[in-house]
């Protein structure tokens, strides 16, 4: 139960709508008590011969009240604590959210997108589940309950009551204890389910090898196997299951019997009617669904409390990577002085980088060479704030980046990634990412820089082409110059362009150096490139090795040097010639 | 676009629901055993309050207590109660089994046909999507056979025994409980229009807030790169707000015509059942048990009545799952098929591409006119850069495409004419990227072939040479594979794969070379464990790496899905055309990785 003290910052604050709903569902257990009574007064009345039109007109109009009264307040209630439940989860579900978008990529690298996913989606409904269902079940077992024996007991006969209710505790234990068990058996089914999600997506991912050895037929087998365990396992569960019903109706018989074999007793001694008897066996009736949900109320609070500390455990987790006090609230502008010692991953013992020191100048072009994993992109992440906690520092303009906002420093910076992600919306959006409210021709100018702009034109959609799983396939290299439009719309202080051109052909990639040679001379530009062509233009190239610069210079300077940029340039200048199909002369 | 919601009309619904009944066909025995059982209990629900009702009437009102009569009528009361406990266990439990054994046979269909679809339907249909179908899809469907159709019979059959009850016992008034029957009609119909309308709406805003969620959690780096938090989080609020909205309206839904809605009927059934009671009694006497039995009923009839309302939206979904997995079913796109009665038999490994002209979408060729011999005990290579139709020449070898222009022939025979089992058999294929399954060292060279020994399984790891490192790991041959093998590392994997191939001793083998980086140590292993396979087998290989194909009888460059130069390492070189620039071109990649 102490998830109900956990959640009471939210009850306090939906004080009116649960004090009102709990108002309500009191009220309707009071009502529910009326009808049986009715029941009982009539059966009297014609069993004593003594029924009048206008008596039974009385109590069918009263009866009738009741019901419609009840009927209204039911839809309140409902209305009141389950609305706050799904209220609950839309703002936890937010709070999530932000939570998600202020955490560093740090945090996405020790968790996996599903789990964070199933806290938002299944812890989450465990919760609204304990803030609707489970103050529902709290309230209306113990109030219809508590009114039904009230009214057994004070209207009818007390020591009936307390005979036939003898059986009615094994009901809460036995149903809350199949919970339990159901609960358990259940997650073993649910694993042998996801065995067999396993086997599927293994067998399908691997069909090339299935069938290279022609063994459908035995790999069949093998899923009749898992899916023959799936069935033992849920048949473990029906077990389980249908134990429900019966144990519950076996009770209430139980009671029903005691409840006329005593009753006569009473009837005899004159301590009650037949009437009342009748009263008595409907408000046995009435009694099952309180119980039942007593049952059900330790399942789904034990549940609801599991997920919720999960969900706050998730929200505890710090932000590592905030602004300091007093950060300034001024875009980055000028010189760039790269001066790291040593930097290594989080989790990760290597150096990434070590000694690694350069300055550009504003409207200067660096590029930056070398195998993957030599440090190139970690270079680029600490110059985006991704990650700090090295030895030395980096300035920017007058100021270490650490001193900026956050927010300030990101508003010089256009990025653009290694694994070009676009979201599923339309390729105008896409583009226009950091303005949404850019006018047509400002996405043009960027996709036209871009040389993306003529492609797009073509889609029968144009730019309202919706990219992504359920739209156009685009091919690599469309969607890494939608990716530099996309950072070209912002006009950045400093382009980044991470690998960005190695999925575009060679015309293409030089028409968007050029262009951006002619747009970006106020400019800084950092390129990093497998492909040499890509950066051959710049004013200050450094060569990276294991984590450290290995050459530097200009184009012209590396050649002469005969090093290791040397090397690759000639190869890839045959690589090129062997990519177009060399030429047949020889 | 496979997984959106079809919409489907009321008709397309109605056919759903009969071909997954079809599913009950094989089970008519159990299916027949549950519904005795079923009938037996709401026997011996209705019969027990009739017990209290003769009580009342022919005893207790007349306070007359004859000690047998009383004895056997609380015997027979307890009997019923407890043989009754007895067979509503096993009729629930048979009704499970009979849906669980239901989906079963169906997610047994959907894979085997799944196994027969060509690559074609592979390619261009996301494995996660296929996987959804034979589980998920088939999961949505269980939970309708097990909650929804069962509860509809239940509560059918309980409808119809209460009904049966009442007219034996007062016709009259079981004529006029059936007025009720049309107004509980009304409020399932109005529940269902608009809740088909409000739970479908609620659903979808449900996938957008989660899709809008995953994009957001895997696009992050994005986002905050460019500083769009705030603008994602006001999306993502605007479609949780949505996504309450919706909600909302269901509850309104539900909290009027659901459980509410039932009880306010069930107030008027007793209002019906005492009125009539009432008014009779002004003229005739009443026996007041008929009045208890009445009241008895009428709360067991609004029991499943309730229960099958509150699950009518799981069946709207399950309607759609089997739609799916219906829609998966019915797909044509199924691998190539033998030639009628193949007999052909692989006994040399000549291996013969004629004039093959091949196209995957039927609109550009990847494969123009392609023609060579590979000689018995020959190895062909293919070399090219990518897309220039390497790989589909051993997609069609494999057979794992239908080609129509050309042909290719084994020791002189199409190889359409081939039993399946004989190409599989006697064709080993090593792919590129070595998929090694879930399981052990030992069962992933095996794979489901029983009959092969411990012992072969180890010679074959000998004779490629993989026993050096699984005779290192600490389990050997018993050393779990994980998911798709990742704690091994590229080299390791290949040979385990090599291994796999070896076990089965094929007369033809084809290579696909890995490009992936493998440690010298390992590189080493594999070179000289290829030269042995080769041995004594027709190969065509793919070779990334002009090294390894130096002694090959034939090398084939293909560029663009043509054969641009053929003849052997040494008439290549002297030829001074691509070959050579790219031989040119690795050597420099050699030399500099040395250097």
């Amino acid at each position: 139960m102490k998830v109900f003290l956990d959640l009471a910052w939210f009850f306090k604050e939906r004080k009116w709508h649960y004090g009102l709903g709990i108002v309500m569902l009191l009220f309707v257990a009071f009502l529910s008590i009326i009808s049986p009574r009715i029941i009982g007064e009539v059966v009297d009345a014609i069993n004593e011969e003594r029924l009048t039109p206008e008596l039974l007109l009385q109590w069918l109009g009263l009866l009738a009240g009741a019901a419609v009264l009840m009927y209204i307040l039911r839809y309140y209630w409902r209305m009141m604590i389950f609305g706050s439940a799904i209220l609950l989860a839309r703002r936890m579900r937010q709070t999530l959210f932000t939570h998600f978008s202020r955490m560093s990529p740090a945090f996405y690298q020790k968790r996996r997108v599903g789990d964070l996913m199933a806290h938002a989606t299944n812890d989450l409904s465990a919760v609204q589940q304990t803030a609707g269902a489970g103050v529902l079940t709290l309230v209306d077992s113990l109030a219809t309950g508590g009114f039904v024996i009230a009214a057994m007991a004070i209207t009818i006969n007390w020591k009936l009551t307390l005979i036939a209710l003898l059986p009615m505790p094994l009901m809460v234990l036995s149903t809350s204890y199949y919970g339990r068990l159901l609960h358990k058996r259940f997650r073993f089914a649910q694993e042998a389910f996801s065995d067999l999600n396993d086997k599927s997506q293994e067998s399908i991912s691997g069909i090339k090898v299935i069938k290279t050895f022609g063994q459908e037929q035995e790999d069949t087998e093998d899923f009749k196997r898992l899916s023959q365990d799936v069935v033992d396992k849920n048949v473990h569960v029906a077990k389980v299951d249908s134990l429900f019903d019966p144990t519950i109706s076996l009770i209430v018989g139980a009671c029903f019997f005691l409840a006329i074999s005593f009753g006569t007793q009473f009837i005899l001694s004159e301590e009650m009617t037949i009437g009342d008897l009748v009263a008595f066996n409907t408000y046995l009736g009435l009694l099952v669904w309180p119980m039942l949900a007593f049952g059900w109320l330790f399942n789904i609070v034990e549940r609801g409390r599991a997920s919720y500390d999960r969900i706050q455990q998730l929200l505890s987790e710090p932000v590592d990577i905030d602004d300091r006090v007093g950060a300034l609230e001024m875009k980055p502008e000028g010189k760039v002085t790269f001066a790291i010692d040593s930097f290594s991953f989080p989790g990760d013992e290597r150096k990434a980088l070590q000694n690694v020191h350069f300055t550009l100048d504003r409207g200067q072009t660096l590029g930056i060479v070398g195998r993957t994993g030599s440090g190139k992109t970690a270079i680029l992440k600490l110059l985006l704030r991704e990650f700090e906690g090295y030895e030395g520092h980096i300035t920017y303009g007058q100021h270490d980046i650490r001193d900026y906002k956050k927010e300030s420093l990101l508003e010089a910076i256009g990025y653009v990634p290694q694994d070009h992600f676009l979201f599923s919306t339309t390729i105008g959006l896409n583009v226009a990412f950091t303005n949404v409210k850019a006018t047509q021709e400002e996405i043009e100018r960027a996709t036209k820089l871009a040389a993306i702009h003529d492609d797009i034109t073509r889609f029968t959609e144009g730019y309202n082409t919706i990219v992504g799983e359920r739209g156009v396939s685009l091919s690599g290299g469309q969607k890494q110059r939608i990716s530099i439009a996309r950072a070209l719309m912002m006009q950045p202080e400093l382009l980044i362009l991470d690998d960005s051109l190695s999925a575009v052909d060679a015309k293409t990639e030089e028409a968007i150096l050029e262009a951006l040679k002619a747009e970006r001379s106020d400019e800084t530009t950092i390129i990093t490139s497998h492909r040499l062509s890509a950066i051959q233009h710049a004013h200050q190239i450094i060569v990276m090795e294991n984590g450290t610069i290995k050459e530097k210079g200009t184009h012209d300077e590396l050649m002469a040097l005969e090093g290791t940029y040397y090397e690759m340039y000639q190869l890839q200048q045959l690589e090129s010639l062997v990519e177009q199909g060399g030429d047949h002369n020889g | 676009m496979d997984d959106k919601m079809p919409k489907l009309t009321g008709k397309m619904q109605w056919q759903v629901l009969k071909r997954l009944l079809r599913y009950l066909i094989p089970h008519k025995k159990m299916m027949i055993i549950a519904l005795v059982l079923l009938t037996l209990t709401v026997i011996g629900d209705l019969v027990g309050p009739y017990l209290i009702k003769i009580y009342i009437d022919d005893y207790l009102t007349l306070g007359y207590f004859p000690q047998s009569a009383i004895i056997a009528l609380a015997a027979a009361y307890i009997f019923i109660q407890v043989s009754n406990v007895i067979i509503s266990y096993f009729q629930l439990m048979t009704f499970q089994k009979l849906a669980l054994k239901i989906i079963q046979t169906m997610r047994i269909d959907v894979f085997t046909k799944v196994q027969g679809l060509g690559m074609r339907y592979f390619d261009r249909t996301p494995a996660g999507s296929i996987v959804s179908r034979v589980t998920n899809d088939t999961e949505a469907i269980k939970d309708m056979f097990v909650s929804v159709l069962v509860g509809f019979v239940q509560s059918g059959f309980l409808v119809i025994g209460v009904y049966i009850a009442m007219f034996l016992i007062n016709p009259q008034l079981a004529l006029i409980a059936t007025l009720l029957l049309p107004i509980l009609g009304f409020i399932i119909y109005t529940y269902r229009k608009h809740s088909s309308v409000v739970y479908q709406d609620l659903r979808e805003r449900l996938s957008q807030l989660n899709a809008k969620l995953a994009e957001s959690l895997a696009g992050m780096g994005m986002i905050q790169a460019f500083r769009q938090e705030k603008r994602l989080r006001d999306e993502f609020s605007e479609i949780n707000d949505k996504h309450f909205k919706a909600g909302r309206r269901n509850i309104k839904l539900d909290s009027l015509l659901l459980r509410p809605a039932i009880d306010l009927v069930y107030a008027l059934a007793i209002i019906l059942v005492l009125s009539y009671f009432g008014v009779t009694s002004f003229s005739n006497p009443v026996e007041v048990g008929v009045i208890y039995v009445f009241v008895t009923y009428i709360d067991r009839f609004f029991e499943p009545i309730n229960q099958v309302m509150q699950r009518l939206s799981i069946f709207q979904q399950a309607i759609v799952a089997a739609s799916r997995v219906f829609t998966l079913m019915d797909e044509k796109d199924m691998a190539p098929a033998q030639n009628d009665q193949p007999n052909a038999k692989i006994e040399q490994g000549k291996i013969e591409f004629r004039n093959l002209t091949f196209s995957y979408d039927g609109r550009q060729d990847v494969l123009k006119n392609i023609s060579f011999t590979a000689e018995p005990g020959q190895t062909v290579a293919l070399v090219g850069h990518t897309g220039s139709g390497k790989s589909s020449i051993i997609n069609l070898l494999m057979r794992f495409y239908e080609y129509n222009n050309g042909d290719i022939l084994i020791d002189g025979h199409s190889l359409k004419d081939f039993p399946m089992n004989e190409l599989r058999k006697k064709m080993g294929l090593v792919l590129q990227d070595p998929f090694l399954f879930y399981g052990d060292i030992e069962s992933n060279i095996r794979l489901h072939d029983k009959e092969m020994t411990s012992a072969q399984v180890r010679a074959a790891a000998e004779f490629v040479q993989a026993d050096n490192f699984i005779e290192k790991l600490p389990e050997r041959y018993q050393q779990k594979v994980t998911e798709r093998g990742s704690t091994f590392s590229s080299g390791q994997r290949q040979l385990v794969a090599f291994a796999r191939t070896m076990a089965t001793d094929p007369k033809i083998l084809i290579l696909d070379e890995a490009t992936a980086n493998i440690d010298t140590e390992t590189e080493v292993a594999i070179q000289t464990s290829l030269e042995k396979m080769r041995k004594g087998r027709t190969t065509i290989a793919i070779a990334h790496r002009l090294s390894t194909i130096q002694d090959a009888e034939l090398i084939l460059v293909l560029h663009q899905g043509e054969i641009v130069e053929r003849g052997t390492h040494q008439e290549l070189i002297r030829q001074k055309g691509l070959y050579h620039k790219m031989y040119q071109l690795q050597n420099g990649i050699v030399e500099e990785q040395m250097s």
